[in-house]
């Protein structure tokens, strides 16, 4: 990193001038701010989920925003000496001006739900920023750890908000402030307080979520510098101290807040003077001071209020300092681990002021501002009404450790030798983009004392912002060294004195200090983190697994418990059962059981045959036996139908099946068992529906107007054609579609055919059945159109007449060939799909186009053809439906046939597959 | 005739690739051309419904219930225009994605089948004619599936065929079953019977419910029902996981949407069926988003997360409010088009990098900011972060869910939440911040600018849809919560399609 | 009647879940194939069955007096019959390839797609 001055400065530092401007514009607001005349921007966002585009600069936002784009002016240019030269720094101004934004919105909206769309970006664009180091490990690690903790979070802050608008009954924080009451007495108050507090807690890195902070210092020391200390970390004690006014006051707060912001302090600081690396003292004082500003917050009261605010600011000054001079010397020195630095005091003496004003103002020194920030603090745990002792003693625990840190910062790199190691001789002053926003800050922390008494500073700044978290207005004035001398100033000095001391010191008990901090921190909330992210890895990956193992059948196991389990339910739970009263309608005749029996074992024949094709053929005899259940019900098509698509089934699955290899036994006995119980119990409850539903009378209302106007209305004779062609034409046409798709996705399947050929024979080799067959087609083909135009009226139609001229040619394949069959057809399979959906498709825009009906509209010839009748769309209809069945079952026979070595004259010029 | 458009146009389309089939450019501009018109007609129809309130028209000049109708509410239509979109985009992506065998074999007329499927099942308001259209869909989605003939492809395409056979036959029993009881088929009609026979026979009348909830649950992708997605849904060309994993899976949400709340939206059903979707819909979220964790197959990764994402929109109908089920339909756009977008940044990384695999990749985020940009974007939206859409999507069902006091169910939601975000910030970390790893370093394989704009131009589209409804998700929540408000009163449907004497 | 009927449906049903969770790939078909038939004897069950007259009108009528078989069932079962061929017949020839492609007609070996191996 040293030794940058051959690479060019740039000029990204010119970008500063906006956030300076908007500083600029920020003070002119300050009067107007402090006489309550808050400015306001309101707009429509999404009014159904009551989010608006609402802000409002109130004392609080005031000061934070100064905070935000102020230290933003510093970082930029400090950011643009800092990445000069890292091909990446167009995207880091990207992402940081991002950010920027982004805090500045979380700090100015006044809308609860904007404050959490800008708090989340705020953690995205810390994402990013922490990751920039994209291909180091601890980068990847660092950042999805600092996302997954305020993510999670954020989201319980997204339900506290959410509980928080629903109690107060407004979404805007001007009126929620408003409604305390209302919101106290909300029985889900305790719940949206814990949830803001978790939410809080997690951002502003409170124990035990304060791991993620540290190891964010993987990011650029720029991004440190301002997200991890000076701004972002900030907002967590933002909205806890924006709504104090409504959640606080409680003993829960008090107890929350004080307790694990004090623990948090003291830990932090326990933690931060054991550090080498001089950008985790950082981190660990950063902790801390968060910790003491929730404490603060958790106390309540005025004073404390006070302290807050002006902690608040006077941390972000040096903080920002501090960490900015870390890189400094980070960036000239090339290390900043503080057990090789050293002896930086004359090297870098701009830089050394700019440490001196920070650690001074850190430590507390009078008059700088961090004493006045320190004296208000003793003043608030003093003035307690209980615990003040104990507390006042945490209170110095904390202290004490800030301004040991302070005093190792300061002594330890400027002014200890440094290690042999360190070579000294190239290290010098860096840009004057590096030092500036130190010395800046520095100044600020230091010349206090000129303005912390001033009107325009105690009342028109500091004022505000105390009552907007105090909730009443206040007016308060401020002395950068007190007018009166009690116990506080001593404290005051105390602390400084024992804490310089202790950094002069510290080395004699690092060792044993390191050694308890080591053994705690295996079992500490970062071990429990890791701890349960690699738990959740194995675990998901044992579930996956096991849930998703592969096994169709424990998948469709499955799905049938799940089914019987969630149809028994019902039945189960509803208690009442009075109403339930099954009826048994009509007694049937004896052939009627005959058949019933005829399916029952055949249906257990396809279970329990061993061979496949007789199970094959036991299914069709249960197709067989439905077709003649239909028939004898008075469903002539429905028998045609079920009779000639059940042989076409069997000629498939022979033709398919026959080949592969016979049946082992391949489940357990137990499993079996199981299965049957399963099974058993789908038939049981489909058994009791259709008892249950033939119980319930039945409203014929749709199917009287079928019956009543198949004729009037759609001159059709047959009601059933007619509901498929005309009532419920669309049906038929996705139907068509469907059986369109079967056959070209056959094909497709087949053209990827091994090219595999089945050498067992199929073909009837017959002289008979040859000449039979050459006979029989024309008949059965002229049939099968006889089929499609009566069908109107009588059984029949183009379902029906389709399947019969299918049929036909399967015929001829068994007699003789696919290639003599395909000669015989002339045309592809594939064109008469096509060809009967243009026909269908067209009949169907008809009437929509030449006569502006509706889609499918039935419009009929007032003429009469020989042998048809009326011509009318449906027919015509009709008739693609035949052909496309023609079509779909050839495509499906031809493709499949295909596949077996004696369907074909000459084997050796075949390509494989089917065409479309 | 504007109602009958978006299953028109792609049936016509289809019929014309039929035409055309021998002939391959032909036959990409009739596709192209189709889903384009489609999109313009349904955004009309869109601005027709909000206008206008609900359309309705009888196929074949017969009114219902007994006739077939098609009807468009604001759902409807807000699922037809999205699914128009995602047909253009999908399409465009396709030309340089589909293999020049798959469309020599009929690619292009599934494809629009499929989208005439899906369209279908949108708009029609039969019971019945439903199953119809779902079978279209289902069927030219197992061709499109299994069409490469891969060993992958064959045995995923086994268990989508097998299961989806299922659930279609035991939606067909419950659709002969409540036919049995009202004699009717058509949804408003059933919708004016079954509250009535609801209250005679709720058992029976729930019972038959609950098989509609197993039927079009497995069609969902529920839990414990959705194995056959993750077992599939990774195995075919990428457009083509695209579009599955854009549209089908929400069709079986519409249609547990529509009939839970036009059918059975009544106290007589809702007693069992509103916990049993809240212990599905949580189960869901929560085992979709536990097997995405585990994956490192991207593809297998998003496939869970769809499982996932599923459960959310449960979620929003089992709180069964009208906030709720404005979040759940504001959610289906979003994760339809969050989703699509990963996909595609998938297949597009696949392409550059040659794989899919997580620990096989990595360097993207040094390489190529803009193709990182292209998967940030919509991974932080499928996350919920603000002001993406993914974010009021999640932010109206949660609160919906506090609202209803749902807490333990929006506890589970949060918790899930978290896991989508890590599962995101997985696939940031391992393809595009991390160094490839050396073993798999291969230099890019760079597209032509043709390939480049087909694959880009409908990723950047989609993926800049999902900034746009976030930042202006004003107006678009105000249709998804009219939408609710209708879906809320069944009394509008029903009057709109069977006219007043009802 | 219907009780007779439903005890079929019930049979076909039990017998079709049954041979579906087997592991051969023939009996998974047979159990799609007897699923079916259970599914359109259901159809045709539900719309009260009747022995009157078929749902045509006679030459010279306008409409039926009198009972008979419900129509809408049987339109309904006739679309979903030749449906139920068409996805069986994808569903045969797609298991066929399937055992071409592994050699197996064990279903419980067609599991690459779910388990990383």
């Amino acid at each position: 990193m040293a030794g940058k001055a051959n690479t060019k400065g740039n000029l990204y530092w010119l970008l500063s001038l906006l956030p300076a401007a908007a500083v600029v514009w920020l003070f002119l607001q300050i009067p107007e701010v402090a006489s309550q005349n808050y400015p306001t921007l309101t707009l429509n966002w999404v009014p159904d989920l009551n989010a608006s585009l609402s802000f409002r600069l109130d004392g609080l936002s005031m000061l934070m925003s100064l905070l935000v784009l102020g230290i933003g002016a510093l970082i930029l240019i400090y950011a643009s000496g800092y990445m000069n030269g890292d091909e990446k720094i167009g995207r880091f101004f990207a992402i940081l001006i991002f950010f920027m934004l982004a805090m500045l919105g979380v700090v100015t909206a006044n809308n609860i739900i904007l404050l959490f769309v800008f708090w989340e970006l705020t953690s995205i664009s810390s994402y990013l920023l922490i990751g920039f180091k994209h291909s180091y490990e601890e980068s990847q690690r660092s950042a999805q750890q600092a996302l997954f903790v305020t993510g999670a979070g954020g989201l319980c802050l997204m339900a506290g908000l959410i509980l928080l608008g629903n109690a107060a009954g407004s979404w805007e924080l001007s009126e929620i402030l408003k409604s305390g009451d209302a919101i106290r007495s909300s029985n889900l108050f305790p719940a949206a307080t814990t949830l803001v507090i978790l939410g809080a807690f997690t951002k502003s890195a409170q124990f035990p979520f304060h791991f993620w902070l540290p190891n964010a210092m993987a990011a650029p020391t720029p991004v440190s510098a301002y997200l991890h200390s000076a701004t972002m970390v900030k907002a967590g004690v933002y909205i806890l101290a924006r709504l104090s006014p409504v959640l606080s006051g409680t003993a829960g707060w008090f107890w929350t807040l004080v307790l694990v912001g004090g623990f948090t302090a003291i830990l932090g600081g326990w933690m931060a003077w054991q550090r080498p690396d001089m950008k985790k003292v950082m981190a660990y004082t950063t902790i801390s001071a968060l910790g003491i500003l929730v404490f603060l917050l958790g106390l309540g009261g005025k004073i404390p209020t006070e302290a807050a605010i002006l902690f608040l600011l006077v941390h972000s000054l040096y903080k920002g300092a501090l960490f900015m001079i870390a890189g400094a010397i980070d960036h000239e020195a090339g290390t900043r681990d503080l057990n090789k630095l050293g002896g930086l005091a004359k090297l870098m003496p701009i830089t050394l002021v700019a440490t001196f004003a920070a650690t001074f103002s850190m430590a507390g020194i009078p008059p700088l501002l961090g004493f006045t920030g320190k004296e208000l603090i003793y003043e608030a745990t003093i003035e307690l009404e209980e615990w003040a002792e104990l507390i006042t003693i945490a209170a110095f625990v904390m202290n004490f450790f800030n301004v040991a840190a302070a005093g190792i910062i300061l002594y330890r790199p400027f002014f200890e030798a440094p290690a042999e190691d360190f070579d000294t001789s190239h290290v010098h002053e860096g840009p004057w983009t590096l030092w500036l926003g130190p010395i800046v800050l520095g100044v600020l922390a230091t010349v206090s004392w000129f303005f912390v008494g001033s009107d325009f500073f105690s009342y028109q700044l500091f004022s505000p912002a105390v009552s907007a978290v105090y909730g009443k207005t206040l007016e308060i004035g401020l002395y950068a060294l007190p007018p009166y001398f009690n116990i506080v100033p001593i404290l005051s000095i105390i602390t400084i004195v024992t804490g310089f001391a202790f950094a002069y010191y510290h080395r004699t008990i690092l060792g044993w200090a390191t050694a308890i901090t080591t053994s705690f921190g295996n079992a500490g909330p970062e071990a429990g983190y890791f701890g349960f992210l690699d738990w959740m890895l194995w675990f998901t990956d044992k579930f996956a697994r096991s849930w998703q193992n592969g096994l169709l059948r424990r998948y469709l196991l499955t799905v049938f418990i799940t089914l019987t389990t969630l149809v028994l339910l019902p039945f189960v739970l509803y208690g009442d059962w009075s109403n339930i009263n099954l009826v048994v309608t009509g007694a049937p005749r004896i052939n009627e059981i005959i058949i019933a029996l005829v399916i029952v074992s055949a249906a257990f024949w396809v279970v329990r045959f061993p061979g496949r094709l007789s199970a094959i053929s036991a299914l069709g005899i249960v197709g067989y036996g439905i077709a003649l259940l239909f028939l004898y019900f008075n469903a002539p098509d429905l028998a045609m139908t079920q009779f000639s698509v059940e042989t076409l089934t069997v000629i498939i699955f022979v033709l398919l099946l026959y080949k592969l290899p016979r049946y082992k036994s391949l489940t357990s006995t137990a499993g079996r068992y199981r299965d049957a119980i399963v099974a058993g119990f789908v038939g049981l409850v489909m058994f009791g529906l259709v008892m249950f539903v033939t119980s319930v009378p039945y409203s014929t209302h749709i199917a009287d107007f079928y019956i009543e106007n198949s004729y009037t209305l759609a001159k059709g004779r047959n009601i059933v054609n007619v509901i498929l062609v005309d009532f419920r034409g669309i049906d038929t046409m996705v139907e068509i579609a469907v059986l369109a798709v079967a056959g070209i996705g056959i094909l497709a399947l087949l053209s990827k055919s091994t090219g595999d050929i089945d050498e067992s024979t199929l073909m009837i080799q017959s002289l008979i059945f040859r000449t039979a067959s050459r006979y029989l087609i024309p008949m059965i083909l002229l049939f099968s159109v006889f089929v499609l135009i009566r069908g109107h009226n009588d059984p029949g139609g183009g379902f029906i007449g389709g399947l019969v001229a299918a049929s036909a040619f399967v015929l001829y394949i068994f007699a003789y060939s696919v290639e003599e069959t395909q000669a015989l057809l002339r045309v592809r399979p594939g064109s008469l799909i096509v060809s009967g959906l243009l026909i269908a498709v067209s009949s169907a825009l008809f009437s929509p186009i030449f006569l502006g009906e509706t889609f499918m509209y039935g419009a009929w010839s007032t003429f009469e053809v020989p042998a048809i009748g009326k011509l009318g769309t449906p027919f015509f209809f009709d008739i693609g439906v035949f052909l496309v069945v023609i079509g779909s079952v050839l495509a499906i026979i031809f493709a499949l046939a295909d596949e077996d070595e004696n369907l074909h004259v000459d084997r050796p010029n075949r390509k494989p597959g089917g065409t479309l | 005739m504007t109602v009958v458009y978006p299953i028109l146009v792609p049936l016509i389309a289809a019929v014309l690739c039929g035409l055309v089939r021998n002939n391959r450019p032909l036959q990409r501009w009739v596709s192209l051309g189709a889903t384009g018109v489609a999109l313009v007609l349904n955004v009309q129809l869109l601005l027709v419904v909000q206008a206008d309130g609900i359309q309705s028209v009888g196929i074949g000049g017969w009114a219902a219930p007994y006739g077939i109708a098609l009807v468009a509410d604001m759902l409807s239509a807000i699922m037809v225009t999205i699914t128009a979109f995602m047909g253009l985009m999908v399409a465009i992506y396709a030309l340089d994605d589909i293999p020049e065998d798959f469309e020599a074999n009929g690619y292009h007329i599934l494809y629009q089948l499929l989208l005439a499927g899906v369209s279908g099942s949108f708009m029609t308001g039969d019971m019945f004619n439903l199953f119809v259209w779902f079978e279209i869909m289902l069927i030219s989605s197992f061709v499109l599936l299994s069409m490469g003939g891969t060993r992958e492809q064959t045995e995923g395409g086994v268990k989508y065929v097998i299961m989806n056979m299922i659930a279609s036959s035991i939606f067909l029993a419950a659709t002969g079953l409540i036919f049995g009881i009202s004699g009717t088929v058509n949804m408003a009609d059933l919708g004016s019977r079954i509250h009535r026979l609801a209250a005679m026979h709720p058992v029976l009348v729930t019972a038959i419910a609950m098989l509609y909830l197993i039927a079009f649950g497995m069609k969902a992708a529920v839990f414990p029902l959705f194995s056959w997605l993750p077992a599939s849904y990774h195995t075919p060309p990428t457009s083509v996981t695209t579009i599955f994993g854009a549209l089908l899976t929400k069709v079986g949400v519409y249609a547990l949407i529509r009939v839970f709340t036009l059918i059975f939206g009544t106290v007589n059903v809702m007693w069992l069926a509103q916990p049993v979707l809240l212990i599905i819909a949580s189960l869901t979220m929560v085992t979709g988003v536990f097997g995405a964790v585990a994956q490192y197959d991207v593809r297998r990764l998003l496939s869970f997360h769809i499982v996932s994402q599923i459960g959310y929109l449960i979620l929003g109908l089992a709180i069964f409010t009208a906030a709720s089920l404005a979040g759940t339909i504001f959610y289906l756009v979003h994760v339809i088009l969050a989703k699509s977008a990963l996909f595609l940044v998938a297949g597009i990384v696949n392409k550059n990098y040659g794989e899919y695999d997580l620990k096989k990749l990595g360097g993207i985020y040094h390489n190529n900011v803009a193709l990182s940009m292209l998967y940030f974007i919509p991974a932080m939206a499928l996350a919920g972060i603000p002001p993406l859409s993914g974010f009021w999507a999640k932010f109206g069902v949660i609160r919906a869910g506090l609202e209803a006091e749902n807490y333990v169910a929006v506890g589970m939601a949060l918790f899930v939440s978290v896991w989508t975000l890590y599962s995101m910030t997985k696939i940031w970390t391992y393809a595009y911040m991390r160094k490839r790893p050396a073993e798999y370093d291969r230099p890019k394989i760079e597209m032509s600018a043709g390939s480049f704009w087909l694959r880009w131009g409908p990723t950047l589209a989609i993926g800049a849809i999902t900034v746009i409804m976030g930042i202006f998700a004003g107006p678009l929540y105000g249709m998804a919560t009219e939408a609710a408000n209708q879906l809320m009163d069944p009394n509008i449907y029903i009057t709109a399609v069977l006219g007043g004497s009802n | 009647m219907n009780v007779l009927l439903a005890a079929v449906i019930g049979v076909l049903y039990a017998t079709g879940v049954y041979m579906l969770m087997r592991r051969s790939i023939v009996k998974l078909i047979l159990g799609i194939g007897l699923l079916g038939n259970a599914t359109n004897l259901l159809l045709f069950t539900i719309g009260d069955v009747s022995r009157a007259a078929p749902p045509i009108i006679h030459e010279g009528d306008k409409t039926i007096e009198g009972a008979v078989a419900n129509p809408i069932p049987q339109a309904l079962i006739l679309t979903a019959i030749v449906i139920g061929m068409a996805m069986t017949a994808y569903a045969v020839v797609l298991v066929k390839r399937a055992y071409q492609i592994t050699q197996s007609d064990d279903v419980d070996e067609m599991r690459t797609t779910d388990v990383e191996v």
